[in-house]
C-alpha cells in the first residue's frame, strides 16, 4: 500500500514538475510587436490576420448559439410584427452589402468599419451580460457565453488594430484610418437606444454584426495575404 | 327523433349541393414559402407551394420588403429557377439585410397572401456540391491510399474570402450499405488510409458555408485498389507458424503435465548411488559390521551361489609342520578380516580398486602397494614372459574350462596369493564376470584364491601382505589394481606375472626353505601346493618351494601363490576349494611330488575324489561356480580350471 502511495506521488511530483516548466519555460508568453523589438517577437502579418480572422469566427459562432438558445426557449411563437422594424444601434455604421461593396471599399475603410463594429458592441454586450447574469432563466452556459462574447469583442478589436499597425508599418495602409476609429471620436449612440433593445434583438443584431466582422476580416486577408486559406 | 335530423340534413345537403357545385371556383388557397436558397451568397432563390387554387387560373406573385424600408418590391425573375420560383439577382440581394417576403396568390376569385417569412441571405447559403472530384491511389511505404482532392463549386467565390467553405467527404466499398464519413475542414484534399486489397471504392464530397447548409454530395468517384495480396500473405504466414508453435508447446505442456510432471521433464532427477543394502541408518549407528552385512548382497557372485562366503576361498589349509601351522592361524584371522571385507565390498555398484576401497582393508592394502610398485620394477622380463605365458595358459584354460594344468604346477594346486586380488578380472573370464573380477580387485590384499576366470568371490587378507615386512612380498597389487577395469588377459597377465614374478624374487630373497609347505614365516600368506591327492580324498599340498625343481621357475611362482582349502574332488576331476572358516584339515593332493605340469595333470585327473569333508562353516555352494568357469570359486587356485565347486 505504501508502495502505491508512493509510486503516485512521484507520479504527481512529475506531472508537478512538467506543469511547472512548462509554463516557466512559456509557451508564446512573449507579446507580439508589430516590429521585431526587445522583449517581443515579430508575428507575420499573415499570421496575425489567421488569428484575427480565426477570432472572429469564433465570436460569431458563440453568438450564433446564443441567437438559437434565445430563438429555442423564449420565443416560442416567431410571428413578430416587429421585428421588421428591429433597429440595431449598428446601423448607421455604413457596412457594405454585398461582395461587390466590400471588394470595392479601400482596405482603410473596411478596417475601419471593422473596428467601428467592435467598438460600438463593446458596452452593449458587457450589459447584457449583466442582465443575463441576473436572469436565471438563462442557463450559466449562456451566461458564460455571453461574457466570453463580451470578451472576444474587446480583444477582437485589439487584434484588429495590431493588424492595422502592421499594415501601417508594412506600408499596406495609410496612417489615418486608426485615427477615425478611436472610440473617443466615435460618436456615442444613443445612450438609450440599445438599452431598450431586448435581448433577443440584441443577440440578433449582434450576431449579424459579428457575421459581417468575421467576413470583412477574410476579405482583407484574402485580399492582403492571399497565400493561406483563400 | 333522428329520422327528423337526418331529414333536415339531408334537405341542407341538396340545397348546398348545387350551391357548391356552382361555387367550385374559389380564391386561391394559401400559398407557402417553402425555401430560400442562396448558392454563393450573392443571389437567392425562393420557391413556394401553391395551395389549391380554387378551380381557377391563379397566378402568383411574390413581393418583398426590405429591412427598414416600407418599399415593397416584386419579384424581378419567377422563371430561372422554375415554377413557383422566384430567383432574385445580385443587384436585387442585399446580404445582412433582412427580407420580408410573402407570396400572393391570385384568381379572379380573389387572393390570398401567405404567411411571411423573414430571411437573411446570410443565413441561407447552400452552395453547390464541389467539383471535380478525383480519388487516386497512392503507396505509402508499401500500403497504398487513396488521394482524394477536389475544387469548390465554381460559383462560390472562395478565393476573395467571401465565402468560407468547410468539406466533408464520405467513402464507402462497393456492395457495402455503410458510409465512412471525413471532415476535411477548409482543405481540398484527404487521405484515405486501411484500404481493403483489390475493393473498389465509391467517393463522394460535400461543402457547406462556415454557418449554412450542406450541399448536395457530388458526382460519385469510383476507385479500384490494386491487390497488394503478397504483404498480407506473408504476414499471414508469420501468424499461422507462430500459432502452430504456440499450439506445439501447449500440447507438449500438456502432455507432459498428463504424464509426469514437467519438472520431472527437465530435470530429471539425478540418480543417486545405488548401494544395494546400503542404509544409512547403519551408518549411524556406528557399527561397520552391520553396514557391511547389510551390504553383502546375496546371489552375488551371480554365477555362484548366493552366498559369498562359498566362492571365497581364502587358502588351503594344509597339514603342515609347525612353523605353518602358525602361519595357518594367521591366515584364519586374516580370513576373517577377508570375511568382512569381503561383504562390505560385495556391492554391486563397487568398481573401486581393491585398494581404494573404503573396507578396513585401506590401510592394509597401502603398504602391498608400495611394494608392489617397487618390486614391479624388479621384474625380469624374462619369467614376465614365462609367467605370462604360463598365466596365459592358465587362464585360457580357465576360461574354456578345460582341465589345464598349470604349467608352473607341477601337479600342484596353486592358490595365487592375494596379490592376484584382481586376477579375475585379467583372466579371460566373459565379460559377465566383471563384477565379480571387481569384487576380486578389492580383495587384493588378501591372499584370498580365485579361481581364474571364475567369478570367485574371494577372502582377502589384508593382513597377510601388509603385515610383514617383507619387502619384497609386496605383490604387484597394486599394479593390478590400478588397471583394474582393463579385461585385457594378456596384459592383466602380464601384470600379474610381473607380480607373482616379483614376489617369487621377493620370496625367493627372503627364503629358500623349500622343504616347508608354507611359505616361510615371513609371509603372511600361505601357500599351499597341491601335491597330490592321496587315498583319502584329500589333497595334499605343500608349500610352495622356492627352490624347487620347476624348470620353468614355477616354484617362485608358487611361493606366491595362494592357496585355498581344498573342498573336495568332485566327479569332474575338480578340485573342490573352499575357504575355510574353521581350521579343519586341509586335503592334500597326493600328488605331492609331481611338479610337473604333466604330472600334474595326471594327478589332479586322478584325483577323482569325492567330496572330502567339508567344514560345516564353510558352507559355501558350489554352485556358485559355473560349470562354465573353469577354477574354483573359491580362492585362487591355480588350477582353477581344474576344479568346479560341486554344487552341494
Amino acid at each position: 500500500m505504501s508502495g502505491t502511495i508512493r509510486s503516485v506521488s512521484v507520479v504527481w511530483l512529475l506531472l508537478l514538475c512538467l506543469v511547472l516548466c512548462r509554463t516557466l519555460t512559456g509557451t508564446g508568453a512573449a507579446p507580439i510587436c508589430a516590429n521585431a523589438q526587445a522583449g517581443c517577437y515579430a508575428v507575420s502579418l499573415a499570421n496575425l490576420f489567421d488569428r484575427v480572422v480565426q477570432h472572429s469566427a469564433r465570436m460569431h459562432g458563440i453568438s450564433n448559439d446564443l441567437h438559437s438558445e434565445f430563438e429555442q426557449y423564449f420565443l416560442p411563437s416567431k410571428n413578430q410584427v416587429g421585428r421588421v422594424g428591429r433597429n440595431c444601434h449598428t446601423s448607421t455604421i455604413l457596412t457594405p452589402n454585398g461582395k461587390e461593396n466590400a471588394q470595392r471599399m479601400a482596405r482603410e475603410e473596411l478596417t475601419e468599419v471593422i473596428l467601428k463594429l467592435l467598438v460600438a458592441w463593446r458596452d452593449p454586450l458587457w450589459h447584457f451580460h449583466r442582465s443575463m447574469a441576473h436572469h436565471h432563466d438563462f442557463t450559466n452556459f449562456s451566461s458564460d457565453k455571453a461574457l466570453e462574447m463580451s470578451d472576444m469583442v474587446h480583444e477582437l478589436r485589439k487584434g484588429v488594430e495590431r493588424v492595422a499597425e502592421k499594415m501601417q508599418t508594412l506600408g499596406l495602409m495609410s496612417d489615418p484610418v486608426n485615427s477615425q476609429v478611436s472610440p473617443e471620436a466615435l460618436p456615442p449612440p444613443d445612450s438609450g437606444e440599445w438599452r431598450r433593445m431586448k435581448d433577443y434583438d440584441l443577440l440578433y443584431c449582434f450576431r449579424r454584426d459579428s457575421n459581417k466582422v468575421k467576413n470583412y476580416l477574410k476579405i482583407l486577408k484574402c485580399r492582403i495575404v492571399p497565400e493561406h486559406g483563400c | 327523433m333522428k329520422k327528423p335530423s337526418e331529414a333536415v340534413l339531408l334537405l341542407l345537403l341538396l340545397f348546398f349541393t348545387p350551391h357548391a357545385k356552382g361555387t367550385r371556383f374559389s380564391p386561391p388557397g394559401k400559398p407557402a414559402l417553402t425555401r430560400c436558397r442562396s448558392p454563393e451568397k450573392e443571389t437567392f432563390t425562393c420557391w413556394w407551394e401553391p395551395g389549391p387554387d380554387g378551380g381557377l387560373t391563379t397566378t402568383y406573385a411574390l413581393y418583398y420588403r426590405k429591412e427598414n424600408s416600407e418599399a415593397v418590391y416584386e419579384c424581378p425573375d419567377y422563371h430561372t429557377a422554375g415554377e413557383n420560383s422566384c430567383f432574385f439577382n445580385k443587384n436585387d440581394t442585399s446580404i445582412w439585410v433582412n427580407y420580408n417576403i410573402t407570396v400572393v396568390a391570385t384568381n379572379t376569385l380573389g387572393s390570398t397572401f401567405s404567411d411571411p417569412v423573414d430571411i437573411d441571405v446570410v443565413y441561407i447559403v447552400k452552395p453547390n456540391p464541389p467539383e471535380k472530384l478525383t480519388v487516386t491511389v497512392m503507396e505509402d511505404k508499401g500500403w497504398p491510399f487513396l488521394r482524394v482532392s477536389w475544387e469548390p463549386p465554381h460559383k462560390a467565390d472562395t478565393r476573395s474570402g467571401w465565402i468560407t467553405l468547410i468539406y466533408e467527404l464520405r467513402v464507402k466499398l462497393e456492395g457495402e450499405d455503410d458510409w465512412e464519413m471525413h471532415l476535411a475542414g477548409q482543405q481540398k484534399t484527404f487521405n484515405i488510409f486501411s484500404l481493403r486489397s483489390g475493393g473498389t471504392y465509391h467517393v463522394q464530397v460535400r461543402c457547406k458555408p462556415d454557418h449554412g447548409f450542406w450541399s448536395e454530395w457530388s458526382s460519385t468517384s469510383y476507385i479500384k485498389v490494386p491487390d497488394y495480396f503478397h504483404r498480407e500473405k506473408s504476414a499471414w504466414i508469420l501468424i499461422m507458424v507462430f500459432t502452430a508453435f504456440i499450439f506445439l508447446i501447449l500440447t507438449w505442456l500438456l502432455h507432459m503435465n498428463s504424464h509426469r510432471s514437467l519438472k520431472h521433464c527437465i530435470l530429471p532427477p539425478v540418480p543417486g548411488p545405488k548401494i544395494r543394502g546400503f542404509d544409512e541408518k547403519l551408518l549411524k549407528n556406528g557399527k561397520s559390521e552391520d553396514i557391511f552385512s547389510a551390504l553383502v548382497v546375496s546371489g552375488f557372485p551371480p554365477t555362484m551361489s548366493s552366498n559369498c562366503e562359498d566362492l571365497l576361498v581364502e587358502y588351503l589349509e594344509v597339514y603342515v609342520p609347525d612353523e605353518h601351522e602358525l602361519m595357518l592361524e594367521e591366515g584364519k584371522d586374516l580370513h576373517d578380516h577377508c570375511l568382512k571385507s569381503e561383504g562390505s565390498t560385495s556391492d554391486n555398484d563397487s568398481g573401486r580398486g581393491s585398494c581404494d576401497s573404503h573396507t578396513l582393508l585401506m590401510d592394509k592394502c597401502g603398504e602391498a602397494k608400495e611394494q608392489g610398485r617397487q618390486t614391479e620394477q624388479e621384474e625380469r622380463p624374462v619369467e614376465t614372459q614365462r609367467h605370462q605365458k604360463e598365466w596365459n595358459e592358465d587362464t585360457l584354460p580357465y576360461a574354456h574350462e578345460d582341465t589345464v594344468s598349470p604349467d608352473m604346477s607341477s601337479g600342484r594346486v596353486k592358490t595365487w596369493p592375494s596379490v592376484f586380488c584382481p586376477l579375475p578380472q585379467y583372466s579371460s573370464s566373459p565379460p559377465n564376470h566383471t563384477s565379480s573380477l571387481e569384487i576380486a580387485k578389492q580383495h587384493c590384499l588378501s591372499d584370498s584364491l580365485f579361481p581364474p576366470g571364475s567369478t570367485s568371490s574371494y577372502l582377502t587378507h589384508p593382513g597377510h601382505s601388509t603385515k610383514e615386512t617383507l619387502g619384497p612380498s609386496r605383490w604387484e597389487f597394486s599394479l593390478s589394481n590400478k588397471q583394474p577395469r582393463s579385461l585385457h588377459p594378456q596384459m592383466q597377465t602380464r601384470q600379474q606375472l610381473q607380480a607373482r614374478s616379483d614376489i617369487n624374487l621377493s620370496n625367493v630373497g627372503c627364503e629358500q626353505a623349500p622343504a616347508g609347505l608354507l611359505p616361510p614365516t615371513a609371509r603372511p600368506t600361505e601357500y599351499v601346493e597341491v601335491q597330490r591327492v592321496n587315498e583319502e580324498d584329500m589333497v595334499l599340498l605343500k608349500p610352495v618351494a622356492s627352490g624347487r625343481g620347476c624348470g620353468d621357475g614355477c616354484p617362485r611362482l608358487r611361493q606366491a601363490e595362494d592357496y585355498s582349502k581344498v573342498k573336495g574332488v568332485n566327479s569332474d576331476h575338480t578340485l573342490l576349494l573352499q575357504r575355510e572358516v574353521m581350521g579343519e584339515e586341509a586335503e592334500r593332493c597326493p600328488c605331492q611330488d609331481q611338479e610337473t605340469n604333466g604330472e600334474t595333470d595326471s594327478c589332479i585327473t586322478s584325483s577323482t575324489v569325492t567330496t572330502t569333508q567339508k567344514p560345516p562353516a564353510c558352507n559355501y555352494t558350489a554352485a556358485a561356480v559355473q560349470d562354465k568357469m573353469a577354477p574354483t570359486v573359491s580362492g585362487y587356485v591355480d588350477t582353477a580350471s581344474i576344479f568346479t565347486l560341486p554344487t552341494y
